[in-house]
């Protein structure tokens, strides 16, 4: 299961699994962002290397009209591939609470 | 525990249905889940998308091992390509320079903590090891 969509206030939020076979569906929906993206991972399980090249490609996208991808609630895991990935020096990444 | 999977994408759901099963029956550490899920995924798709002259299913098989667990993927009538010898990723390259090709071999030689791989008569088995810290 993964759903991604726009919750009251302009946040985009992530829910479930973003695994190769859901990638598609994130890519296009991230396609029609425009301006700063802040993405809510609070409810995302998980992300494999299909969804990290989604948040790469946006990010790239949207760098280059001077905004970009910011994620907040980042859990442990999720933020642990980001280290070994790398992408916690590409993006502002802020950690969830707990 | 031992199941065959279409070569398709769609099949991760059923894989992740076949991983959960094998962590309740075994008790196994839920914390290991996430880094198993990982690996299984990143070696299914590698195998779906760059072995794309076998028709043949991909064989997963799980087995306890000591405090974690072992993964093996076989895939059959394909080319020898053994995932310990991919390229390196620069993970400190800048944004511009960066691509997703490769990062998925990456990871997962970085978070497992062992993969073995055998090639024998066009079947290519990788298998890898989760264990708790």
């Amino acid at each position: 299961m993964f759903e991604i969509e726009i919750v009251d206030d302009g946040i985009v939020s992530v829910d479930g699994r973003l695994d190769a076979a859901q990638a598609v569906k994130a890519q296009n929906f991230l396609d029609q962002v425009e301006g700063q993206c802040v993405l809510d991972m609070a409810k995302l399980a998980y992300v494999s290397s299909a969804g990290l090249g989604v948040l790469l490609k946006t990010h790239k996208r949207l760098m280059a009209s001077g905004s970009g991808i910011k994620l907040i609630n980042v859990n442990n895991h999720i933020h642990d591939i980001f280290r070994y990935s790398g992408f916690d020096k590409l993006f502002e990444i802020v950690p969830a609470s707990d | 525990m031992e199941q065959k999977f279409k070569r398709s994408f769609n099949e991760l759901k059923n894989i992740v249905t076949m991983t959960e099963s094998m962590f309740q029956e075994e008790g196994l550490e839920p914390n290991l889940r996430n880094v198993v899920d990982l690996a299984t995924e990143e070696l299914f798709v590698n195998m779906v998308t760059y072995n794309t002259e076998s028709k043949e299913d991909i064989l997963i098989q799980m087995l306890p091992h000591e405090h974690g667990i072992e993964v093996s993927l076989t895939d059959y009538n394909v080319e020898r390509f053994d995932p310990r010898s991919a390229g390196s990723v620069d993970v400190g390259a800048p944004l511009d320079e960066r691509t997703p090709g490769g990062l998925g071999l990456y990871l997962v030689l970085k978070m497992v903590d062992s993969i073995h791989y055998e090639y024998r008569n066009r079947q290519s088995k990788i298998t890898f090891i989760v264990d708790r810290e």
